[in-house]
């Protein structure tokens, strides 16, 4: 097939886009093997040796863990309160519900350094500081938005009279919901689940402003291996991270497939 | 009337500053095909939205068997319901969907099977129970939509537009299948349409609504044949229309004139002489000749071939314009632009609208 420039020309432009994206993630891979005790490319030979480092230090264990059950809790926390909203919104279709929509929406609009100092502030007051509750509340506001956002695209479809139906079928209200605009919503409540996880999971300007010593989290102590140690583990659980990514993302394809 | 199952006095609902329903009274007999008809913003679909209980009126009264019904919730009303995009549940199973009413309304699951496989039976749409509804096609949606309504043997059947969405042959197969179903289960259905075919081949009444008014109800014959006003002629079926100024009436003879044009009108309105009233002329009741002295001379101006029938737009030099509708396979001349004919009616023909 005849190639014009112009196809040439994007085609180039799309696979520098690619390379740019992707390459700065694979040099965590050669770093992550590497048999010197700081970052830098292996010298000699590869070694497992960091690895083993995070697999077996308590506190990296540690953080990792307080990251996927703050995460678990705020993704459940956000997906009830933002379906909840959403479902809300979507029955009522009015005025407020839009101004409502949109004032639900401004953690993502807001820098998250200026959010953060509003965490800081508030949870000063509030005794919040350096705890778990406040990792989590301050992750579901932030995590809100997305639930929010998948659930009401899943409803944008459902027709408006299928409640109307339900209920002169003889449903309540909450029968209604339960019955009929829950299950139409799952597919936005379950994508909502995952970013509002995903939000949590990845935060990290806000812990760094709101907690101290006793709240460590994944991201928070891999930012900290790289201001004052530098050590190679930080590569090793980067490349855990993405191989998770990668399995989790090929399984949902072969699952839709 | 025997004592009607549901009635509706005084129902008002605006909505800023127009009325959507307008002091509307009506009562529906127990078993009546009763239609509500009407141009879109009429407020038909608003009558029926607050007989379902969607919608709250501003004033007036519901009941059911003579039990005040106004401000209970939907749920409570026991009315099925059809609607015009179907609103199947679509997580749900064809025989899902059908049982969901007698769960709600906690049945033994026996009674529900046995229930469910009557509805399905009853609209030919056994064979798909374990389909999703996004499976079927439209009509066939519609269809299990209808078992749904019906499978919890409601007190009245509310049906909004139902066949609105389906192609116009389906359509026709639907309304003989919905007719015969109602002489078959005997509930009360309350059907809501736009379409006048619709209205006049399945109801046993018409309501004619028009600005959140009624402007005229009856049997879909008198509705037809008798229209009380402009709108009503116009609306349902064509109609020509002639001012007429009245010279006299001999008992239920009404003659007047317009113009050079004298009329004779079978009439059961009395009316002053002097008077100016508006006559109704159907286009298939007038005819169409050769000229000849009797009639009224004519000049075809267009002329649109439909197949059984054939419409005819003739001018007469005071009548102004004039439809005529003539059946192709009868008839003592052909029509073409340009020809000279005469038209004519019996007296019985021209109705004279009571108001405007």
């Amino acid at each position: 097939m005849q190639r014009s420039a112009f196809q040439i020309f994007f085609q180039t432009g799309a696979w520098t886009v690619i390379a740019f994206l992707v390459l700065p993630l694979l040099v965590v891979l050669p770093i992550s093997f590497t048999d010197t005790s700081y970052i830098g490319l292996p010298k000699e030979g590869l070694s497992l040796q960091h690895y083993v480092n995070y697999f077996t230090d308590p506190k990296w264990l540690g953080a990792t863990w307080t990251s996927v059950w703050i995460g678990v809790v705020v993704a459940t926390c956000a997906t009830v309160l933002g379906t909840a909203f959403a479902i809300g919104c979507w029955f009522l279709s009015d005025r407020a519900s839009s101004i409502a929509r949109w004032v639900l929406i401004t953690p993502i609009l807001v820098p998250p350094v200026v959010q953060s100092l509003g965490f800081y502030r508030f949870w000063v007051v509030l005794g919040l500081i350096d705890t778990h509750v406040g990792v989590i509340l301050a992750h579901t506001l932030l995590a809100l938005p997305y639930v929010s956002i998948s659930v009401f695209a899943a409803l944008t479809n459902l027709d408006r009279n299928i409640p109307r139906a339900a209920r002169s079928l003889g449903a309540s209200v909450m029968q209604t919901v339960w019955a009929v605009v829950v299950p139409a919503a799952k597919p936005g409540i379950a994508t909502g689940f995952i970013f509002a996880f995903i939000v949590s999971f990845d935060e990290i300007v806000g812990v760094l402003f709101i907690t101290v010593r006793r709240v460590s989290t994944l991201p928070k102590m891999i930012w900290e291996g790289i201001q004052d140690n530098i050590d190679p583990t930080i590569a090793a659980v980067a490349t855990v991270l993405v191989v998770i990514t990668l399995v989790a993302t090929a399984i949902g394809v072969m699952r839709k497939k | 009337m025997a004592s009607p199952i549901l009635s509706i006095s005084d129902a008002v609902k605006t909505y800023g500053d127009t009325h959507a329903l307008n002091q509307v009274n009506l009562d529906v007999a127990e078993g009546e095909f009763l239609t509500l008809l009407g141009p879109s913003g009429s407020g038909k679909t608003t009558l029926l939205s607050a007989i379902a209980g969607f919608i709250k009126m501003d004033s007036g009264k519901l009941t059911l068997r003579a039990e005040d019904i106004t401000n209970r919730p939907p749920e409570h009303r026991d009315f099925g319901m059809v609607f015009q995009g179907y609103a199947l549940f679509p997580t749900m199973t064809v025989r899902e969907n059908v049982a969901f009413p007698l769960k709600v309304r906690k049945k033994p699951s026996s009674e529900i099977t046995k229930r469910v496989n009557e509805a399905l039976e009853m609209v030919q749409m056994g064979a798909f129970a374990d389909r999703m509804p996004s499976q079927l096609s439209g009509g066939q949606q519609q269809r299990i939509a209808l078992a749904r309504a019906m499978s919890f043997s409601p007190q009245v059947l509310l049906l909004d537009e139902p066949l609105s969405a389906l192609d116009k042959k389906l359509r026709a197969d639907l309304q003989w299948e919905l007719k015969a179903l109602h002489n078959q289960l005997g509930v009360t259905f309350i059907y809501v349409t736009h379409d006048q075919d619709e209205a006049l081949s399945m109801s046993d009444r018409i309501i004619i609504l028009k600005d959140g008014g009624i402007q005229q109800q009856g049997d879909p014959n008198t509705l037809y044949n008798r229209p009380r006003n402009k709108f009503v002629a116009d609306f349902l079926g064509k109609s020509n229309f002639i001012d007429v100024t009245v010279k006299g009436q001999t008992n239920s003879t009404l003659h007047c004139t317009a113009q050079d044009v004298a009329f004779d009108v079978e009439t059961d309105t009395t009316n002053t002489t002097g008077d100016t009233v508006k006559l109704a002329l159907r286009p298939e009741r007038l005819k169409l000749g050769a000229p000849n002295e009797e009639f009224l001379p004519a000049v075809v101006k267009q002329v649109s071939y439909l197949g059984e029938r054939c419409q005819v737009i003739v001018t007469h030099k005071t009548l102004g314009e004039m439809l005529v509708s003539c059946p192709t396979w009868k008839t003592d001349i052909t029509p073409v632009a340009g020809l000279t004919v005469s038209i004519g009616w019996e007296p019985d023909a021209p109705v004279v609208l009571a108001d405007n």
